[in-house]
């Protein structure tokens, strides 16, 4: 269904994130840390479908990761992963890195499988 | 300790006690000093008065007598009546030197009088003017402003209390930077556990939950298993929701969002959640709202989460088919959203304390209850916050009812007008 780059520091998460994706019939890429994710957006021949990306992540976080993706140009929508429990924590983000939504962690699946359905139909 | 300490600060400083002791002592000499040296100087007059008195007598006597011999009539009648004047003259001038002695003493006295006076209202005004600050420092002290210092000077004993009550503003403020410190390490705390504990819990309830995708190929034993698993793991997720956010709110950082939001899809939201709970357990949810409510200015996702926690309430308190009514009307400019039961009720002495934390239904109730006795604190709060107020009332045997009232938007009020 959709191409989607998942980003986040714990493998089991990946692999969580990883399994329940795939038996949603989509697409998936994982990288460890920022600059995995950014070395893979670059590195593909067309860029993701989407972004999901954990907020804090070692070395590069999520959201440095993608600052450098909108100024490199790339306007794939991005979820980003949280396990601060208030969404849009912060809101000039938001707007300025054109965030596409907030995922709480523990994830709510059936949530998170809406709102990729609406930003990738 | 700070008694010692002021004492030897301002031992060569003016007292109080010693300008009083100095200041009697100067009014009393003084006036002692005046009054004996009138009283002297009068019977020196009189003395003087008396003598010059009797010298007259006896030139008079021995004129009269030269006069009886036949001597020089003529210059003794002239003496007589000479002394006969020079008395009248002496007798004048005493009465003038004694009024001028009262006078002198009168006026003295006056002037020792106004000293003393002079003296001790000054020294009445010297210490007015700290005590008077004192007394003001005290009210901005008591209001909680800790950086509230008075001017240390004049009176040792003024002083005294003036550097006293700076070292009490002082420790007050050093112990409160201590509190706002130890509170600030705990929030710090709470948020980082919440965030640490919550990427386990999600890869637990996840896993879990993949688990239950394949439950037809589970044993019935691994699928209770599994059940148990995610029930423990909500709870978990619950209770550190519910802890960060009395963390947050008890850190004044409880942040909402209000905007003008429609009643009814709010209560639907919330039933909506929870009719699955309430069917699970054969008990009925019904809602009645008025028509034509006035939108309420309040953070959807936070109202919902206490008509969640209201809502979860009953479910899990109400025995089994039992009746939970959601309730909402207008209330002058204010909504007020009631949610009732038929269940078992509170006793009063529970109720009373039914808002505060770590509050559950007896001992009972709440071995079967999975509440983490955070729900209705977090609830207040956060009602509170949203500028309304919460309250419950419940009859053993009959039910509970518990109400909210939120402010209606400015908005659609204005809407409406127009």
């Amino acid at each position: 269904m959709a191409r989607i780059l998942v980003g986040d520091d714990s493998e089991t998460i990946l692999l969580l994130l990883r399994t329940r994706l795939e038996m949603e019939g989509h697409e998936v890429e994982t990288a460890a840390d920022g600059q995995e994710i950014v070395d893979a957006v670059h590195r593909a021949v067309a860029p993701p479908d989407l972004l999901l990306l954990d907020a804090m992540m070692p070395r590069k976080s999520g959201i440095e990761a993608l600052r450098e993706l909108r100024a490199a140009g790339i306007e794939t929508p991005v979820l980003i992963v949280s396990a601060h429990t208030v969404a849009g924590d912060d809101s000039a983000d938001r707007a300025d890195l054109e965030i596409a939504g907030y995922v709480n962690k523990p994830i709510d699946f059936d949530q998170l499988f809406r709102k990729i359905k609406e930003l990738t139909s | 300790m700070a008694q010692a300490y002021s004492r030897r600060r301002f031992r060569l400083s003016p007292s109080l006690a010693n300008r009083l002791t100095i200041g009697f002592a100067i009014a009393f000499a003084l006036l002692t000093g005046m009054a004996v040296i009138g009283v002297a100087r009068f019977l020196d007059q009189r003395q003087e008065f008396e003598d010059a008195t009797a010298r007259s007598y006896q030139l008079e006597i021995e004129a009269r007598t030269r006069l009886a011999e036949g001597r020089r009539p003529e210059a003794a009648r002239a003496e007589v009546l000479a002394q006969q004047r020079r008395r009248r003259t002496l007798r004048d001038e005493i009465a003038g030197d004694t009024r001028d002695t009262a006078l002198l003493v009168g006026a003295g006295l006056i002037a020792g009088l106004t000293g003393a006076a002079l003296l001790f209202s000054g020294l009445i005004a010297s210490m007015r003017r700290p005590l008077e600050d004192l007394v003001e420092a005290s009210g901005r002290l008591a209001e909680g402003d800790l950086e509230t210092r008075v001017k240390v000077g004049g009176l040792s004993e003024t002083a005294a209390l003036g550097a006293a009550f700076n070292e009490m503003a002082a420790e007050l403020q050093r112990r409160a930077g201590e509190r706002d410190q130890l509170d600030r390490m705990r929030d710090e705390f709470v948020l980082t556990a919440s965030h640490e504990l919550r990427s386990p819990l999600t890869s637990v309830q996840g896993f879990a939950e993949l688990l239950m995708l394949e439950r037809e190929m589970l044993t019935t034993k691994q699928r209770e298993t599994v059940e148990v698993i995610l029930d423990n793991t909500r709870h978990l997720v619950r209770l550190i929701d519910d802890l960060l956010d009395l963390a947050r709110s008890d850190a004044g950082r409880l942040a909402i969002e209000p905007q003008p939001t429609e009643v009814e899809s709010l209560i639907e939201d919330a039933t909506r959640t929870m009719r699955a709970q309430f069917e699970a357990r054969g008990q009925r949810l019904h809602e009645e709202i008025e028509p034509g409510l006035p939108q309420i200015e309040a953070d959807g996702d936070r109202i919902r989460q206490v008509l969640v926690n209201l809502l979860t309430n009953a479910n899990e308190y109400c025995q089994e088919e039992a009746e939970t009514e959601v309730k909402a009307r207008r209330m002058g400019g204010e909504v007020e959203i009631a949610v009732s039961d038929n269940g078992p009720g509170i006793p009063a002495q529970q109720l009373e304390h039914i808002f505060e934390r770590f509050t559950r239904g007896d001992a009972g109730e709440t071995q079967r209850v999975a509440g983490t006795g955070l729900g209705l604190a977090i609830s207040k709060s956060l009602v509170e916050l949203h500028g309304g107020a919460i309250e419950a009332e419940s009859t053993v045997g009959a039910g509970s009812t518990f109400r909210f009232r939120l402010p209606a938007a400015a908005s659609r009020e204005r809407a409406e007008v127009v």
